[in-house]
């Protein structure tokens, strides 16, 4: 454990001493404080019903999801593609050291960087609190479904980036798949006519996963799908870590 | 310390190493010769437990290859080539997150950090940003890292590569000295280094071992009887006899005007008994100076081959 700590450490370090971490930041706070915005506008109209500023904060508006498709593979095509190309990989796998291990860290440090990232937004609910009744348990499962959605995003970004040791290749791998995940639940709407087909793509809908938690609903198959999902994915990543060497 | 049985490494049916074998005894400073693209890294890299080996058996310190890779990895300190390093830690954090990973335990990571900075003469950078070291500098916080756990064994792939002359000495020396406490192995295409620094001497190409020894030994073994050169003003051609029937001699060659060389058996020295002939014969002794064979003659004698041999596959080259 003491390991994989020395490696969150290490690539926590390298994150917060690249410019990227910081544009990232910023363009993210920017935008949370837009949809910020949007919320306060709704409430001071006489006919918001009092669930709806939440529901558009977590997910509820194309922004979230936009933003969240372009800024995990980011966060994530460092992690492996740039031990590769540096040749770092060489000193850090002859270190003894396992490949779970290694994958575990750079995940757990993205997967860091990405809760960082949401952290100043609690400020918008200890503002509204002060001006407007706020439900807490759906904000508590609002933050449970976007910290789901990290794991899943990061786990899918973690393993695009131990395919190649281009960054570039890395993040772009990452996005497609990524936005592959995110639009086959979108088909549900395609389909108009009811079939065992129109429940699977129902069932890997994450916007509409999102919009369940950010009402408060937690749904132990959301959980399930969404965990399950980017576990494989880290598990495909320490595969393909292994794999790598026995070419 | 490193033991080394038919070792091979092959990429889609080309063999980068082929069935190596060797044995490296405690606390002896081995060289690795070799042109480029011989298979020095990938073999060290199959000792590091980097690479997988396609077949063979790697023991170091005891522990088999096969059965625990990990346990393996913690008797051994490798430096790769080029160094590579993270350029945005500094120096002593780079260290500590060397010795997290290494597993040195938490009460002793301050004093072996202590000690490779001193080792390594790291004192004066100790807080600077790796990334904006010198290349002498870089070379020595990545010798540090290996030696961070006190491994008994060091691996060093080129470690003298791109530096510059005062680098390469204070670099040679450091590993010198390391070959005091450690087991070393060094890999380079640098004869005098070689030389210098190795007790013995592999020299590998296309992937097999062609030569095993002292520097020295090599150099006897491969080039034959030494040589003297001998200058003898006045004699011209008219030595050429007398010198071939002085006890020892084996050989004798006229260069034209009073130069000669004068091959012998490298048990017997027959420079005083030259020096007599000369005085004898009334010439004038101007040089008389063995001639070394270098161990680069040895080298090129060895791995001279046909360009158009077989390629090395893109794939063995690249990065891994």
């Amino acid at each position: 454990m003491r390991k994989v700590t020395a490696l969150v450490r290490r690539e926590l370090i390298a994150y917060f001493s690249s410019p990227l971490a910081y544009m990232v930041l910023t363009a993210f706070l920017l935008l949370q404080g837009y949809i910020f915005y949007l919320i306060v506008s709704f409430l001071n109209d006489p006919r918001t019903q009092a669930m709806t500023p939440l529901r558009l904060f977590f997910g509820g508006t194309i922004f979230f999801w936009l933003f969240l498709l372009f800024v995990v593979p980011v966060i994530t095509m460092r992690l492996i593609a740039e031990e590769r190309r540096s040749g770092t990989i060489e000193p850090l796998l002859t270190a003894p050291v396992t490949e779970g291990q290694v994958i575990l860290g750079k995940f757990l440090a993205a997967l860091a960087f990405y809760i960082v990232l949401w952290l100043p937004t609690l400020i918008y609910i200890v503002i509204l609190k002060q001006h407007t009744a706020i439900d807490l348990g759906p904000v508590a499962s609002g933050y449970l479904g976007v910290l789901l959605l990290g794991i899943l995003f990061l786990g899918v970004g973690t393993f695009a980036s131990t395919l190649t040791n281009n960054q570039l290749i890395a993040a772009v791998l990452a996005f497609a798949a990524i936005v592959l995940l995110f639009s086959v639940g979108l088909l549900q709407q395609l389909l108009v006519s009811s079939s065992a087909l129109r429940d699977v793509f129902g069932y890997m809908n994450l916007w509409s996963q999102m919009d369940d938690f950010a009402r408060g609903i937690v749904d132990t198959r959301h959980i399930v799908y969404e965990l399950s999902v980017g576990i494989m994915f880290l598990f495909l990543a320490v595969k393909s870590l292994e794999v790598k060497k026995w070419r | 310390m490193i033991e080394v049985e038919h070792l091979s490494k092959t990429y889609v049916d080309t063999p980068v190493v082929d069935d190596i074998s060797f044995f490296v005894p405690e606390g002896q400073v081995l060289g690795f010769l070799g042109p480029n693209g011989a298979g020095k890294t990938t073999t060290m890299r199959m000792i590091t437990a980097f690479l997988p080996p396609t077949a063979g058996r790697v023991v170091v310190a005891g522990i088999d290859l096969d059965t625990d890779p990990v346990a393996l990895r913690r008797q051994v300190g490798y430096l790769p080539e080029n160094v590579p390093l993270y350029p945005e830690m500094r120096v002593e954090e780079y260290l500590r997150f060397r010795a997290d990973i290494e597993g040195v335990p938490r009460s002793e990571i301050g004093a072996n950090s202590e000690y490779v900075i001193d080792r390594c003469m790291l004192g004066d950078v100790r807080r600077q940003v790796v990334g904006t070291l010198s290349k002498g500098y870089r070379q020595r916080v990545g010798l540090a890292g290996a030696l961070i756990h006190r491994p008994p064994v060091l691996i060093l792939d080129e470690p003298t590569v791109g530096l510059d002359p005062n680098q390469i000495i204070k670099i040679r020396e450091l590993i010198s000295e390391l070959g005091r406490e450690h087991t070393v192995i060094l890999s380079t295409h640098i004869l005098p280094e070689v030389e210098q620094v190795c007790e013995r001497v592999l020299i590998i190409d296309r992937g097999a071992i062609v030569a095993d020894g002292a520097p020295d030994e090599l150099r006897n073994q491969l080039v034959g009887n030494p040589v003297l050169r001998v200058e003898l003003r006045g004699a011209d051609g008219g030595a050429t006899e007398p010198l071939g029937t002085l006890p020892g001699v084996t050989g004798v060659a006229h260069d034209g005007g009073g130069r000669y060389r004068v091959e012998h058996e490298s048990t017997s020295d027959p420079r005083e008994a030259i020096f007599r002939l000369a005085v004898d014969g009334g010439w004038v002794l101007t040089e008389l100076a063995p001639e070394r064979a270098s161990l680069e003659d040895v080298f090129v004698r060895l791995t001279t081959r046909d360009e158009t041999a077989r390629p090395v596959p893109a794939e063995a080259l690249e990065e891994v």
